[in-house]
């Protein structure tokens, strides 16, 4: 990392974690370098999606500076500031929506103007998590954190389905001045679960078939499931056939624990049934549920994000197993906002039967204040 | 009888009366106020005047009220002020020599009993038992008067009353106003030159008032009335000295937002070999103080006002060098306790490092010649005393600590002539003091008696935590004491390559101490056994040498026998220790170096049993191959070297001690995230690295994929868990409401424990009666709990008992207030929530623990490294003017425009010109740029302008540095020097940050037309191609003459020509324009005000970019003006008017007198009068010439003539005058004459008579 002062760029290798790292130095106003990015692949340099994205983070700045070598194995990153306002993107069908949307969650409310995205691309894929899952989760994990008010939601106006999507999803949201502090430490009960079985240019039969098998499983635990059907046809079907499921559990504490999954795309390695797709989905849920915390999963590295970038008081959240990817995300914090997490393992208990261990995660906020809304 | 009559004589005695009209009147009288003492309450004694007259009034007072008493309520804040605070920061301003250095010695007399000769830098005090306070003297350098009021808390403003305010105490108080406003107390002084009691009063008043309308009404303002052998009374300074005492302060936003240091000390630790070299290289220097506002974060950005900004390479936190009284018992302060802090100052013979403990011996072994160079750095004196080579002064670092001395050989140290130094336990603070201590001091040696019996209370609380831990722990104390005992020096000699390896080792070291493995224990144990017995006879250096050999040995064994799993060691690992191993035959070993090698040994068996815990840590976090090899690289000690400043080594063991048994407590995953913190710092300067934070053992491959992988943030599932089973979904069935609750919140508990509440009832419409079941129930409980109640009957029963009643307390509570709250109450109480959980999360932990997630709090004394400083800030440093360390939020460092709200201070004489450079202090910084002043048009447009409004706030645009937005800033032109008039030339507040701007100007383009048609024209000289004209197609024109018009389309030739419309016919003469704006850039200059970096004397004097002004005075150019705007002479034509002309109606009306007479009609003169035009014959006109000529000879004649005559009748008049002069004064010598003689006559006469 060598973070040598803080004139200096920090300095990372290969093209893993580029989101975080991007959004973290837009965020702190640290210059980031990026070197190696897949020097030693057989196609070096960036990836279409990434330069979309890169596109998409210049489009709702103002002021950056990027600088992208000739091969493509190298970028610089001097980040400006966060300017937002009505932005359209074609999203690169490579990764789908959610890619560029979590990293747009990230950064929204931070903005000059509030932010009207209009993303187009892929909306559902098995690689990110969905528009669906982002929408269900995400935008109550912001709620609490202060960020409401008007226009805070994200709107699937179309549907476009891996490789070649179609879709069209609208963010917008509000921008504010600070987060407030969070105390996330019970998660609750789950109360309900609800979801979301999308089919687009199959027979709409396909959904009620995932909704079937889905609550095959979950009905064991819990009567109160609701699983809502989502066709979509004609201009808002996008450009591939597609179908897939998005589960999601609330508490009675009001936090969400999520899983979905997606068909396979078409042409990329073998179909799935919806039967087989609405079980693994419902075990997926499951599976966090067994991880359990406040947030799920997916929603980890945002939620400690908000955490950082909290006033200075002290926020608590209660995680399941930090994912490798959040445990990166940290180690990113660290270095752009010197800020480092208390850590606490709480062991699941021998009597109670509430999946596996737990980790309390403390931070004291840096005191973030949106310095791009205007003072007028 | 006789009595009373007497009495009746003497004087008539007072009748009460007991009837008639004055006794009622009394009783009356009497009987009112009864009532009245009854009933105290207005309201009923005066029941109309409390009638309700009108219902409207009514709400209006109640308007009124509500108005007022929310009016009071501020937006409540999550109360962060540390439990321990810094000390307060008093800056003591004035102008000169109105006593503030007397002033702040009286005080410090006043709280400490001690003089201060001089007072350089800022001088910490104790002065009560929960408050401490800072004294800084504020010079009257306007860059020292803004970086003071940024930090003070309580300004003490001293007035010279005989003179009255001076243009310093309005500059710095409006500094103030800008900056937050800290409290301010006003101090008369020259009080005593006062000879009358009347003007002085006057004089106080008038000062007073005026005082009050800058700060607020009732401010206070203290007078020292006069001097006593050159200091204040005694009594005013105590009563001064009270109320600083007892005031509280408002907390500023800027301060409460920013971390922030005053340096009360300073260290050159830049290699002394380096300035050698190169006298100007870059500095490295540690700065020291108390950290105020908010947590100091390590490795974060500062600015120091007057030099620029820095990162911070590294921050610690020191003991307090002037710490609060421990006992709060006593009324008062005793002496030892009244403690004084002026390291600048030179007091506090004691200077307390991060690592070590420098004592200012004054006079007695300083060269004098060092002295010169640089009073401040004891450290680099002592280095460069030695005059040595590097490896010599390493050898002999550890005697070296005071220059001049004599090497003290360990002998001379324990015969104990100077200060030892010993070190000591602190079990607060968790890390190894190093105390001085003096031969004469037995009090202090109890005292370590002490703490180490403290240690040992500790240790063995410990011990019941974990036996096995505490048992190693306390070995290694002993060790570590046993060290202590020996004599101090020996621990410096070291070789530094196995420091790094001891530290490295160190470090790796906690991530598996919380494991229980009886091996490594066990391991431990012979290790520390072997030790003792080293330790035994460890002044034979032989013996010692061959025992080094036979460990090597032992680790050469060890390593050959290490579990199999040893493969997840890296090669680099055993290349350390082979280079251990080197290093050991060559080097002089001592035992201290042995015993680090022991704990390395240690670390070095942990690791290896380290593959073997993985799993279960694993197991805990997400089982991923990436994750797990990461453990792996973390184990591995940090190779390098941390630099080259080898006598500083010792503070990197310290760290590593710290972080040793920190970490020891903290659980894995901290590790697993983070790794080890002090490894970071050393692997700098590595390629092998990832992320920063490990070092990569594995195959190039592997590390490539990890770097270059997906970048998704979905967590892939357990391939373990296997939902088909049910044990898998037995496993989370509690997760759902229909799963078990917790017996605080499981309904039937609830249910029960309202039955138990409220007992039996009987249901009347039903006829049922519920009866409390306390039999039943009791039984069932006695089944269910029968295991339970046997282990602590009692005990489980009272908490029940206790739980309950604090839930139907809470009920009640809720209840209760439920009424009343508002939504004020409830945001105080959140906030207060908040704040008790800030000041409670990390309560219980250690501060180096605490540091990490906190960062440094406020209260704390700091000590920052800052590298590559200019070296003018050492070179030309002056303790009189302060080091400020401002903290800089997240991309506060970074550069972009800022708009803001401006305007013109009404004390500045003149107005400010746009692109003009101006010092600005904004944040913590002082610097200068070009603003571009701007208005904003109805339609938001930002309109450039020249000047700014006299009296009128304006926009402002600059290039500067990233600050919030809501700041406040001032502006001056100049920092340099001191001049006559106010020097605030503007205040403002930061609006909006950006990194454009949209500024704009008016352009005028003008254009004439060429070929005109009805209402068509061609317009040429607009524009000078096509494009340009396609750029405009559209745009509205105008001509002078006021014709609206539009540009319709470009024409081929002339280039630039273009058809336009207009409303109706364009004339030739016509000019016709078009208004546009033109987007103005704003000048990218930001020049930091450098002050301090100025040569001592001249700190003042820093000038920057000069105006065009002050370049063209200083220069001496003159503009060549415009020969239009000049002035010339003004030549008028003659006015001609034409007669008057009445009409012939008018004529008739006219009265006689005002008829127009003797005016004959012109024109028409009748031909027959008419002249006919006389034609002369070429004869007739020869004639006519030549009489015209003789004419004009007659007439030239004549004049000639006249001219004569008149000169000759000048000289004639000159002549009798000449004449007339001479007769004159023949007629006054004569009249003389004849007065002289009259006189003499007359005097004869009378003397005669």
């Amino acid at each position: 990392i060598a973070a040598k002062g803080g004139m200096a760029a920090l300095t990372y290798e290969g093209c893993n974690f580029l989101r975080q790292r991007l959004v973290l130095s837009t965020l702190s106003g640290k210059r980031v370098k990026i070197r190696n990015i897949r020097s030693r692949d057989d196609e070096p340099g960036l990836r279409d999606f990434e330069a979309s994205f890169i596109r998409l983070l210049d489009k709702v700045t103002n002021g950056s500076r990027i600088e992208i070598n000739q091969t493509g194995t190298a970028l610089f990153y001097q980040p400006g500031l966060l300017c937002g306002g009505s932005v359209e993107h074609e999203c690169n069908v490579q990764r789908s929506i959610g890619y560029y949307l979590e990293a747009l969650i990230m950064l929204a409310p931070f903005m000059k103007n509030p932010l009207k995205a209009i993303l187009k691309g892929v909306t559902n894929d098995p690689i990110d998590p969905s528009v669906d899952l982002l929408k269900a989760t995400a935008v109550p994990l912001m709620k609490m954190f202060g960020i409401n008010g008007e226009g805070l939601e994200i709107k699937v106006v179309k549907r476009g389905i891996a490789p070649r999507g179609g879709g069209e999803v609208h963010f917008s949201c509000p921008v504010c001045r600070a987060l407030k502090p969070v105390l996330l430490t019970d998660p609750g009960k789950i109360k309900r679960i609800r979801g979301t079985a999308y089919s687009v240019r199959v027979s709409p039969q396909m959904a009620n078939r995932i909704v079937d098998s889905a609550r095959s499983i979950l009905n064991k635990f819990i009567p109160d499931i609701y699983i809502y059907t989502d066709h979509m046809k004609g201009a808002s079907s996008g450009k591939s056939p597609g179908f897939g499921l998005t589960l999601v559990a609330e508490t009675v504490n009001g936090t969400l624990l999520s899983a979905e999954l997606a068909s396979t795309p078409q042409g990329q390695g073998d179909p799935v049934l919806p039967e087989e797709l609405g079980k693994n989905c419902a075990k997926l849920l499951l599976e966090e549920i067994y991880r359990g915390g406040c947030v799920d999963s997916n929603n980890q590295s945002l939620a400690l994000l908000y955490m950082t970038l909290d006033q200075q008081d002290v926020s608590k959240t209660l995680l399941g197993p930090l994912s490798p990817y959040t445990i990166e995300f940290l180690r990113h914090i660290r270095d752009f906002f010197q800020i480092m997490f208390k850590i606490e393992t709480q062991k699941a208990d021998e009597d109670e039967q509430k999946g596996g261990d737990k980790v309390l995660m403390t931070c004291v906020g840096v005191g973030y204040s949106n310095i791009s809304k205007s003072h007028k | 009888m006789e009595g009373r009559e007497q009495k009746r004589h003497e004087q008539k005695r007072h009748q009460q009366k007991h009837s008639g009209p004055k006794a009622e009147k009394k009783k009356k009288r009497k009987q009112r106020e009864q009532d009245a003492e009854q009933e105290q309450d207005e309201r009923k004694r005066n029941p109309r005047a409390f009638a309700v007259r009108s219902a409207v009034r009514m709400a209006r007072n109640f308007h009124r009220t509500q108005d007022l008493k929310t009016k009071k309520h501020h937006i409540p804040l999550v109360d962060r002020t540390p439990l321990e605070p810094p000390p307060i920061v008093v800056v003591v301003m004035g102008p000169p020599k109105v006593g503030k250095s007397t002033l702040i010695r009286c005080l410090i007399k006043n709280y400490t009993r001690q003089k201060l000769a001089d007072i350089c830098g800022p001088v910490t005090i104790v002065s009560g038992k929960k408050r401490r306070l800072t004294f800084i003297e504020c010079n009257n350098d306007i860059n020292t008067m803004i970086d003071l009021a940024k930090v003070a808390d309580l300004v003490l403003m001293l007035i010279d009353a005989s003179f009255g305010f001076e243009m310093e105490t309005f500059e710095f108080l409006n500094i103030c106003q800008v900056h937050g406003f800290p409290r301010v107390m006003g101090v008369l002084t020259h009080l005593d030159s006062f000879k009358n009691n009347k003007t002085l009063n006057k004089t106080k008043k008038r000062l007073k008032h005026r005082f009050w309308t800058e700060v607020y009404q009732g401010a206070k303002l203290f007078y020292l009335s006069g001097m006593v052998y050159g200091e204040y009374q005694t009594r005013e300074v105590k009563n001064l000295g009270r109320f600083i005492s007892v005031m509280k302060f408002r907390p500023l936003v800027w301060q409460t937002s920013h971390p922030y240091v005053v340096a009360d000390r300073m260290e050159d630790l830049t290699d002394p070999e380096a300035i050698r070299l190169n006298p100007k290289c870059d500095r490295t220097v540690s700065l020291y103080g108390y950290l105020r506002g908010t947590f100091l974060k390590n490795k974060c950005q500062i600015h120091i006002p007057g030099v620029g900004d820095f990162s911070v390479a590294d921050a610690s936190f020191l003991p307090d060098p002037c710490p609060l009284p421990e006992m709060l018992k006593k009324r008062a302060l005793n002496e030892r306790e009244r403690l004084l802090y002026a390291p600048m100052a030179g007091v506090g013979g004691l200077v307390y490092d991060k690592d070590a403990v420098y004592i200012d011996m004054p006079g007695s072994h300083v060269s004098h010649q060092q002295e010169e160079v640089r009073p401040t750095t004891e450290l680099v004196q002592s280095l460069m005393g030695t005059h040595t080579t590097l490896d010599a002064k390493m050898a002999a670092s550890k005697v070296s600590l005071f220059t001049g001395t004599a090497a003290l050989t360990p002998e001379e140290v324990s015969g104990k002539q100077g200060p030892v130094e010993s070190r000591v336990w602190d079990a607060e603070t968790q890390r190894e003091r190093r105390k001085a201590i003096f031969a004469e001091e037995d009090d202090e040696g109890s005292d370590e008696e002490d703490s180490e019996e403290e240690d040992n209370e500790e240790l063995e609380s410990e011990e019941e935590e974990t036996e096995e831990e505490a048992e190693q722990e306390k070995k290694e104390v002993r060790e570590e004491r046993k060290a202590m005992k020996e004599d101090a020096p020996p621990i410096k000699r070291q070789k530094l390559e196995e420091r790094a390896q001891v530290s490295g080792a160190v470090v790796e070291m906690p991530v598996f101490a919380d494991s229980e493995d009886e091996l490594e224990k066990s391991e431990g144990e012979e290790e520390t056994e072997e030790e003792e017995s080293d330790e035994d006879d460890e002044d034979e250096k032989e013996v010692e040498e061959e025992e080094m050999e036979e460990e090597e040995k032992k680790k050469k064994d060890r390593k050959g026998t290490a579990p199999p799993d040893s493969g997840h060691c890296s090669e680099e690992d055993t290349d350390s220790d082979d280079e251990v191993e080197d290093d050991d035959s060559e080097a002089e070993v001592d035992e201290e170096e042995e015993e680090d090698e022991d704990s390395s040994e240690v670390e070095e068996q942990e690791n290896v049993k380290a593959p073997g815990k993985e799993a279960a840590q694993s197991k805990m976090l997400p089982a991923d191959e990436e994750v797990k090899t990461d453990v792996e690289e973390k184990t591995e000690p940090g190779l390098e070297t941390a630099g080259a400043l080898r006598w500083k080594e010792d503070l990197a063991q310290k760290a590593t001690e710290a972080y040793l048994r920190q970490q020891r407590a903290a659980p894995n995953v901290r590790k697993l995230v983070y790794g080890a913190v002090v490894e970071e710092e050393n692997t700098d300067n590595e390629e092998e690295e990832l992320g920063g934070l490990f070092r990569v053992s594995r195959p190039e491959k592997s590390k490539k994929i990890r770097a270059d992988a997906v970048d998704c943030s979905r967590f892939q599932p357990d391939a373990g868990h296997d939902w088909d089973q049910e044990e898998m979904l037995a496993s989370i069935r509690d997760c759902f409401v229909t799963g078990k609750w917790e017996g605080d919140k499981d309904a039937s508990t609830l249910l029960k424990e309202d039955d138990e509440l409220y007992g039996d009832f009987e249901d009347l419409e039903t006829g049922e009666v519920h009866k409390g079941e306390n039999h039943d129930d009791d039984e069932e409980n006695e089944e269910e709990e029968a295991p339970l109640v046997k282990v602590d009957d009692d005990e489980a029963q009272k908490n029940k008992r206790l739980e309950k009643k604090k839930r139907l307390k809470e009920r009640f509570n809720a209840e209760y207030d439920d009424g009343d709250a508002t939504y004020f109450d409830d945001l105080k109480e959140e906030m207060q929530k908040q704040a008790e959980l800030n000041r409670a999360e990390f309560e219980d932990m250690d501060d180096e623990t605490r540091v990490q997630y906190e960062g440094f709090r406020p209260g704390m004394y700091v000590r920052l490294e800052i590298p590559a400083l200019p070296c003018e800030f050492v070179t030309n440093f002056d303790p009189h003017y302060p080091i400020i360390l401002g903290g800089l939020g997240a991309s506060e460092g970074n550069i972009g425009y800022l708009q803001m709200r401006l305007k013109k201070h009404r004390w500045y004489n003149r107005i400010l010109k746009t692109r003009d450079p101006l010092i600005l202090s904004l944040g913590w910084r002082r610097f200068q740029t070009m603003p571009l002043y701007h208005i904003e048009d109805h339609n938001g447009r930002h309109r450039l302008l020249k000047y700014t409004p006299e009296h009128m706030h304006c926009g402002a645009s600059i290039w500067g540095p990233i600050t919030p937005q809501g700041t406040g800033f001032l502006a001056v032109q100049s920092v340099a020097g001191t001049q006559a008039n106010f020097r605030i030339a503007a205040t403002g507040v930061v609006l909006d940050l950006d990194k454009s701007v949209t500024i704009v100007k008016k352009l005028k383009l003008t254009g004439y037309p060429y070929k005109i048609f009805k209402n068509t024209c061609f317009i040429q000289g607009m524009f000078n191609t096509v494009l340009e004209v396609a750029k405009f197609e559209g745009a509205s024109i105008r001509t002078v003459s006021g014709l609206k018009g539009q540009i319709k389309k470009a024409l081929r030739t002339p280039p630039g020509a273009f058809r336009a419309t207009f409303e109706d016919r364009a004339l030739m003469s016509d000019i016709v324009f078009l208004r546009s704006w033109y987007p103005v850039s704003v000048p990218q200059l930001y020049n930091p005000v450098t002050s301090l970096l100025m040569p001592v004397g001249q700190k003042d004097a820093w000038t920057g970019m000069r105006t065009v002004g002050q370049l063209k005075h200083d220069l001496g150019i003159k503009n060549k003006p415009n020969k239009d705007s000049l002035y010339k002479p003004v030549v008028r034509q003659k006015r001609h008017f034409n007669p008057l002309h009445i009409p012939k109606t008018l004529q008739k009306a006219l009265p006689f007198k005002s008829k127009p007479k003797n005016q004959e009609a012109k024109g028409k003169t009748p031909l027959d009068l008419r002249r006919p035009a006389v034609i002369r014959e070429p004869h007739e006109r020869k004639v006519a010439a030549l009489l015209t000529a003789l004419g004009t000879v007659y007439n030239h004649k004549n004049k000639k003539a006249q001219a004569e005559q008149h000169m000759k009748h000048k000289d004639f008049l000159k002549q009798k005058e000449k004449e007339e002069v001479v007769k004159q004064k023949r007629l006054k010598e004569e009249r003389k004459k004849i007065y002289r003689a009259m006189g003499q006559k007359e005097k004869k006469k009378s003397l005669k008579g």
